[in-house]
């Protein structure tokens, strides 16, 4: 009989991480999952759209039976089939991050018998969610690390509210991931502050440039046009490239909120990191903690450990036959597969 | 899961930009394909051709927001947006050609358009031409506005949009209610005289004539119309009651017209009068018939003009009053014996109900029983049943041919009278059920044979033998009968005072029976004729 993983929402951080988490590890381990509380005590509790997106893609990829798949359902009964690797292409609108269905299916389609190729529409740089850049130059570095061939390419810039981007994927498969241990960031190799805007005045974006400029006093910073815009935006993003790892800090423009207030949020960022030794920032920790269970051991440290991180460990622990430990050392965090 | 389908229309104001910078403001239509706990699988746009390049903005827009909705465009065309039967009509064949299934949800927006559309597309849902439910979008009130701001939906199925729908109905029920005085009458005869009095006195204030039987209710459904009419601010006024048969002599007139001082003996003060008082209310002038026909003449008058000359007076008074007048006797046999005037009865005639007696109402005895114990029990706080068996067994005989009602409501409401006060407990049983209908057979038996009303009745009319006591009854027909008897008088009043004048020094009997017959306005003279 079909191993049954439960997942209570009200429990912990039982966001949309859990979900994500709980999809990704049924389609690998071909575990029945059985969500309930879904989002409960949340203003608007149940699956919303985003939600109801990786849903629906998950089921895409292996041909699930899914009961309970409706808006603001509090209850989803998800049985996987069989990981399909293939070309794919889905549109999620503006309201679901593109990246936060790659994280469902992605780890899936890593281990499927066969490469992959996706083609995401929607919001590529949202506010809720990793934007591509922090996938493609902090995230799939570390994979490559593990053994994954990942490309990933921007064709269009998709800001919150309006979307219409568009990226691709292209994911080689592997039989076995690789164990990765990421202690330390190793030498500096490069730093780079831009600020990016779309269907808005580069004026703002240049503002946003004096102000990266005079708190970091970095060479490559520069102002940038989205050059087919299909809606407005506004992002600024400093990223630092060690040896080892990298890091990307965003902060998105709003109307109402001064451009220097902006670059201020990107510049905070960027040094709380930089306060700390520890190569792993809290957002690529979230993201790595899957792949490195699923390598069945590995390690790293990181600057500051969330409760997302926290659950997402133990919905982790639910679906595999892992432990984690985390041990504070020199005030970071040593996170560790046994 | 049922589909579901957005139908709304392009707000050429609400909706407009095609620039980027639209993206920074609530543009209704693209603003429901927005949240993240609705999602629409099919959005039917409609616009009008001159907008067309709007609507593709804002189809492309939503299908950039929402990639899971389906989006079919219809042209819809009407020349001035602020005429009502145009844009009906338009949105009428749209509704009238668009196939509705089972297995879809529909949703009107309601937020786009003129206030014509708006409420157009409102009466169309309400009459299910779109069996939809409605929505509405709102811009955000927060200060970092959200494009997509806030939805309602507005489902009118249910109850609490049902209560308001239906709140004109309960109103014309309530009234209904009232001139029924809450009792939950059975009989559709009645009911629908009813229904009847009710329209027709929130519309019109002539004069009503109610006929029927003593007892049958007639003064009580005047002050409930009298309830009814100030409730809804038709009249302002008093209810002034009067039953004619009590009017006699010159007080008659004074009674209903006033008196100036002085006009007449006795008359010491001013007096304005039962038609005066009644200004800008409702009079009720119960047993009309027994009116006589000098007052008769100056009802008409006072009617016809609205002003009338009361007793000793130089100028006329004013009152504008509704009439209501109540009969138990043929008014158009009266008018033929001369004893009515044609002309006022035609004039009081014009809406002419008549309300049945008990007897005639069998069906209704029964509510009627439970109103009767509730006015017992909100008078005495003492909450009064039947058991099962003394219910069934009185109502056997309450809707029985025996029981002839004679006085119809009176009749009842004492004999539930007597009931609830001689039960001990909060129970009338059998005991006292079976003594009570005992009783009622002996009462409408005696009435069949009767000595004492038959000896009245000679004398005196239906209607004052009702305002007699029915203590001062058997002793007058007594008296009466005693007269009948004697020679003269004074015989008479010696044997009906045997017993006191012993203790007199002066016995005047006669006298004293000439002032008690002069009571009931009776002389020696009326007796003997």
């Amino acid at each position: 009989m079909m191993e049954t993983i439960h997942i209570d929402g009200s429990l912990g951080e039982g966001g949309g991480q859990v979900l994500r988490s709980s999809l990704a590890l049924s389609m690998i381990t071909g575990k029945r999952v059985e969500f309930k509380n879904i989002r409960a005590g949340r203003a608007k509790p149940g699956l919303m759209r985003q939600h109801l997106a990786c849903v629906r893609a998950a089921q895409k990829f292996c041909g699930a039976r899914v009961q309970g798949d409706e808006l603001k359902s509090m209850e989803v009964s998800f049985i996987p089939g069989e990981i399909q690797a293939g070309d794919y292409h889905f549109n999620v609108g503006s309201a679901g991050s593109v990246g936060l269905v790659l994280q469902t299916v992605m780890p899936a389609l890593i281990l499927a018998d066969g490469p992959s190729t996706l083609i995401l529409e929607g919001g590529t740089h949202n506010p809720m969610a990793p934007p591509f850049d922090f996938l493609k130059q902090v995230f799939v570095p570390q994979l490559a690390k593990m053994g994954v061939k990942m490309d990933m390419n921007l064709e269009d810039w998709g800001f919150f509210p309006a979307g219409g981007g568009r990226m691709n994927v292209s994911i080689e498969p592997v039989n076995e991931l690789k164990s990765l241990s990421l202690m330390t960031r190793g030498a500096l190799k490069n730093r780079r502050g831009r600020a990016v805007v779309s269907s808005i005045p580069i004026s703002i974006a240049e503002s946003e440039v004096k102000v990266l400029q005079s708190k970091l006093e970095w060479k490559d910073i520069s102002a940038e046009e989205v050059l087919q815009p299909n809606g407005p935006g506004n992002i600024v993003m400093t990223e630092l490239e060690f040896e080892h790892v990298s890091e990307l800090c965003s902060s998105f423009g709003e109307k109402g909120i001064r451009a220097a207030r902006v670059a201020d949020k990107a510049v905070c960022a960027i040094r709380k990191y930089l306060l700390s030794e520890a190569p792993v920032g809290e957002h690529l920790a979230d993201q790595l903690l899957l792949p490195m269970a699923l390598a069945g051991e590995g390690e790293f440290l990181c600057t500051e450990i969330s409760s997302h991180t926290r659950t997402n460990m133990e919905v982790i622990q639910k679906f595999l036959k892992v432990k984690f430990s985390v041990r504070e050392q020199n005030q970071a965090f040593h996170i560790s597969i046994t | 899961m049922k589909k579901k389908v957005l139908i709304g229309l392009l707000g050429p104001n609400l909706d407009m930009g095609t620039k980027n910078t639209r993206w920074e403001k609530w543009r209704p239509s693209v603003a429901l394909c927005m949240h993240e706990d609705l999602a629409f699988d099919r959005y039917e746009l409609l616009y009008q051709k001159r907008f067309h390049l709007l609507a593709e903005t804002i189809s492309s827009d939503i299908l950039s927001v929402s990639p899971e909705t389906t989006l079919r465009q219809h042209h819809i065309d009407w020349r001035d947006p602020w005429d009502f039967v145009e844009v009906y009509s338009a949105l009428y064949d749209f509704a009238c050609h668009y196939s509705f299934k089972e297995d879809e949800e529909y949703f009107i927006n309601i937020t786009t358009g003129t206030h014509v559309a708006q409420i157009c597309l409102f009466l169309l849902t309400e009459s299910y031409h779109f069996p939809a439910q409605l929505i509405q979008s709102s811009p955000s009130q927060k200060k970092h506005k959200n494009v997509a701001g806030t939805y309602s939906i507005i489902d009118l199925d249910l109850s609490k949009y049902d209560s308001l729908a239906n709140r004109f109905q309960a109103e014309t029920f309530e009234s209904y209610d009232l001139l029924k005085s809450g009792i939950k009458t059975r009989d559709d005869k009645f009911n629908r005289l009813i229904e009847q009095i009710e329209k027709v006195c929130l519309r019109s204030d002539a004069p009503l004539l109610l006929r029927g039987p003593t007892g049958a209710g007639k003064s009580q459904l005047a002050s409930r119309i009298y309830e009814l009419r100030k409730q809804k601010h038709q009249l302002k006024g008093n209810f002034v009651e009067v039953n004619c048969a009590t009017l006699r002599g010159d007080a008659a007139m004074s009674t209903l017209f006033g008196h100036k001082k002085g006009s007449y003996t006795g008359a010491t003060s001013d007096r304005p009068g039962l038609l005066k008082e009644a200004d800008g209310g409702l009079l009720f002038l119960d047993e009309i018939g027994e009116l006589g026909l000098d007052e008769q003449a100056m009802l008409l008058r006072a009617l016809e003009d609205k002003s009338f000359l009361p007793l000793g007076s130089d100028s006329s008074t004013t009152s504008d009053f509704q009439l209501i007048c109540g009969t138990n006797r043929e008014l158009y046999k009266a008018s033929e014996e001369g004893l009515f005037r044609e002309d006022l009865l035609a004039r009081i005639n014009i809406w002419d109900f008549e309300l049945p007696g008990l007897k005639n109402r069998t069906a209704d005895i029964a509510p009627n029983i439970d109103h009767e114990l509730q006015k017992f029990a909100e008078s005495s706080g003492k909450l009064m049943r039947f058991t099962k068996e003394a219910r069934k067994s009185y109502l056997d005989f309450a809707t029985s041919a025996e029981a002839t009602w004679k006085s119809n409501f009176r009749d009842l409401n004492a004999s539930i009278h007597r009931m609830t006060t001689l039960a001990d407990s909060s129970r009338i049983g059998n005991d006292i059920c079976d003594k009570e209908v005992q009783r009622l057979q002996r009462q409408w038996q005696s009435l069949e044979h009767p000595r004492d009303e038959v000896i009245l009745n000679e004398l005196f009319s239906p209607n004052f033998i009702e305002s007699i006591d029915p203590f001062d009854r058997p002793q007058l027909a007594k008296v009466i009968q005693t007269c009948r008897e004697s020679k003269n008088l004074s015989e008479a009043g010696r044997k009906l005072f045997c017993v006191s004048r012993k203790n007199k020094k002066v016995p005047n009997d006669a006298d004293r029976l000439r002032k008690y017959l002069a009571r009931f306005e009776l002389s020696w003279k009326d007796i003997k004729a």
